[in-house]
């Protein structure tokens, strides 16, 4: 039976720590069975790593360490308090836990049979500075924990950030008011606090203007080296979409910020197209500037790599990149068009992101296939030898309606049939004609472009028999010229 | 103007109450808090030591978010400040690209008399009076005080 007198001092001993540590709780079924959590915030942040995983995490708030003491009835005399310490996650080594259970034992040993629970507890809580001890001097090597631990761990952590940041007090640089942190929002990069409200006032509002590039700290100080030149060259560092969510901006508001953002950097990229519909007018698909499918997923708003950010503990875990809808041209299949013979050396097909029409980037027309020769082409593709060709052929050639191939008329009507796919067109406009009477388009009225005009360039378009004929009516006006210079010599003469 | 930019319009002028830099009087109007008169002082060390400047300073109805509009009234041969009859500045925290809100009047304002005890002929509104301060010091400060006695006193 247990001695009333051990039993008051046991019940004594847990209502003192008690009201010493408001957070210990007494067990409802036995008054000798007490629990304390300890939150675990060491004097520097935590380095810790996850099992195979880049990268490493400083963590300020790490889940408590959890202290269930059991008063056995020998206590104090002839038996040290039973303990059972545990985190969850059980992030602490058991090593450790081992080494903190037997400093109790010791304790009590050195105390002579002293009631000693105040002085463990008191001890743990020194310990936590340390993290038990886990906390490396350097802080450069990192404890390494299991993967299945890193979202808990890192919630907590965030969670403790947050509750502690609600409680302080900012001065919000924009309306000069002191606010609460529950309604100031920290940025990320570079840790300047303002206030909600004036935060959402200044971007919904540059957003609104279309100004995206003030989509950025507001500190006047932020991001400046006092070296003006080399801070003017500096790109800002605009927040990214999935920042904005958490200020939080309205999902509508980052959604126009970063299709605008988005628009930007491609009206900047000369080489993406846009559609050759009127009404539609949309960017070529790309690689390099996926469609927004989903702003919460965008890290970055700013195209060029930015330096590797310290990582931080309350930073998220990298989403994967969301799955494209449809499938973009692979290298692969760029690379099949290089093979195939006679391809080229580019890849023209275009296709548009938002109303998916096939077309050439080079001549804007719809697709017509790998092996159409069309312009014009890219200058720095052209040799000077290349360029005369070329010009030769806009010059001397019309292109069959049906192929594009470029024909050059040798001789003889304006009625053409393409040598390379047969097909019958007018050598004038390249408009295609009937094969079953094909000289109606020489005598529609309505045609004036070629209305009577079934043989012109009877000679042929340029060439050799272009110039003969060129070289032909030059000596002909030469020689008529000089003809009338003798009649009117010969005139001035009988005067 | 809503509420939120009146209401630290007025901690401003508090603020510039209680800390006016030297040389200068700040009139303020409480019917119309968005246009202050500012009386400054050219500073001793400066060329313009002796001159009383009267300058504008409005508020757009988006401050904080957009700068102060400053002018001089007062006529002044610097390179910072547009040669004509408006008087106007526009640089540094000024030009509305590098204006962040948390700057304040008290730093617009000090901005000011630094640039009259140093010209910024790097970022000048008018290109000639930057290229004779910069190849003809000696020209310049002569218009300068010059102009100082015609209009500044």
């Amino acid at each position: 039976m247990a001695d009333p007198a051990t039993e008051d001092e046991h019940e004594e001993e847990l209502n003192t720590l008690q009201s010493i540590y408001p957070e210990l709780s007494i067990s409802s079924r036995s008054p000798y069975v007490a629990e304390i959590d300890l939150v675990v915030a060491p004097v520097k942040p935590l380095l810790v790593s996850f099992v195979e995983e880049q990268g490493s995490h400083r963590l300020s708030y790490l889940s408590p360490l959890n202290i269930t003491i059991t008063l056995p009835e020998g206590y104090p005399a002839e038996e040290p308090p039973r303990l059972k310490l545990t985190t969850t996650p059980r992030w602490i080594p058991d090593t450790v836990l081992k080494k903190l259970q037997a400093e109790c034992q010791s304790l009590w040993e050195e105390y002579g049979g002293m009631p000693i629970l105040f002085a463990y507890i008191s001890y743990l809580q020194e310990s936590v500075e340390t993290a038990f001890g886990l906390l490396d001097p350097s802080n450069k090597t990192p404890l390494e924990l299991p993967r299945d631990m890193k979202p808990e761990l890192l919630d907590f952590n965030a969670k403790m950030k947050r509750e502690i940041f609600d409680k302080e007090t900012f001065d919000c640089g924009i309306c000069l008011e002191p606010k609460k942190g529950a309604a100031c929002y920290r940025i990320e990069r570079c840790g300047h606090v303002f206030c909600t409200p004036c935060l959402q006032d200044f971007y919904n509002n540059a957003v609104a203007e279309g100004d995206v590039n003030s989509v950025k700290c507001l500190d006047p100080s932020c991001g400046k080296t006092g070296d003006t030149r080399a801070d003017r060259r500096q790109k800002p560092r605009l927040l990214s979409p999935k920042e904005l969510l958490q200020v939080p901006l309205k999902k509508d508001v980052v959604k126009r910020f970063a299709e605008m953002r988005r628009k930007k950097k491609i009206e900047a990229d000369k080489t993406i197209v846009n559609c050759p519909r009127k009404w539609c007018q949309g960017f070529a698909r790309s690689d390099k500037y996926p469609k927004i499918t989903d702003v919460t997923l965008l890290e970055d708003s700013d195209s060029e790599p930015e330096p590797e950010p310290e990582p931080e503990a309350h930073a998220v875990p990298p989403n994967p990149p969301e799955p494209e809808p449809e499938p973009e041209p692979s290298k692969n299949q760029e690379h099949d068009i290089e093979k195939r013979p006679g391809g080229v050396s580019t890849d023209r097909l275009a296709i548009c992101e938002d109303c998916n029409l096939a077309f050439c980037s080079v001549c804007l027309a719809s697709w017509h296939g790998d092996f159409v020769y069309c312009g014009p082409r890219k200058e720095a593709e052209l040799s000077e030898e290349d360029q005369a060709s070329l010009n030769f052929i806009l010059a001397h050639t019309s292109p069959c309606p049906y192929c594009s191939v470029p024909s050059q008329k040798m001789h003889g009507c304006n009625h053409m049939t393409c040598s390379q796919c047969k097909t019958h067109f007018c050598y004038l406009c390249s408009s295609w004609l009937d094969p079953g009477n094909p000289y109606e388009h020489f005598n529609n009225k309505k045609k004036k472009e070629c209305f009577q005009r079934l043989w012109d360039l009877e000679e042929g378009d340029g060439g050799d028999a272009a110039e003969a004929q060129a070289q032909f009516w030059e000596q002909e006006a030469l020689r008529l010229q000089m003809e009338e210079v003798r009649v009117h010599e010969g005139g001035g003469g009988n005067t | 103007m809503s509420a939120g930019a009146k209401k630290r319009i007025m901690k401003e002028y508090g603020e510039c109450m209680k800390d006016t830099p030297s040389g200068m009087k700040i009139n303020f109007d409480e019917q119309n808090m968005t246009e202050w008169e500012i009386l400054l002082d050219g500073p001793e060390q400066s060329i313009y030591s002796g001159g009383h400047f009267k300058l504008k300073m409005t508020f757009p109805t988006e401050y904080p978010f957009k700068p102060p509009v400053v002018s001089f009234k007062t006529k002044i041969y610097h390179p910072n400040v547009s040669n004509d009859d408006k008087g106007s500045m526009c640089l540094g925290m000024l030009r509305p690209d590098e204006w962040k809100p948390p700057n304040k009047v008290v730093s617009v304002l000090r901005l000011i008399q630094t640039l009259l005890i140093e010209p910024n002929a790097d970022d000048a509104i008018e290109p000639s009076i930057a290229n004779e301060y910069k190849e003809n010091r000696k020209e310049f400060d002569k218009t300068a005080k010059d102009w100082v006695k015609r209009y500044a006193k």
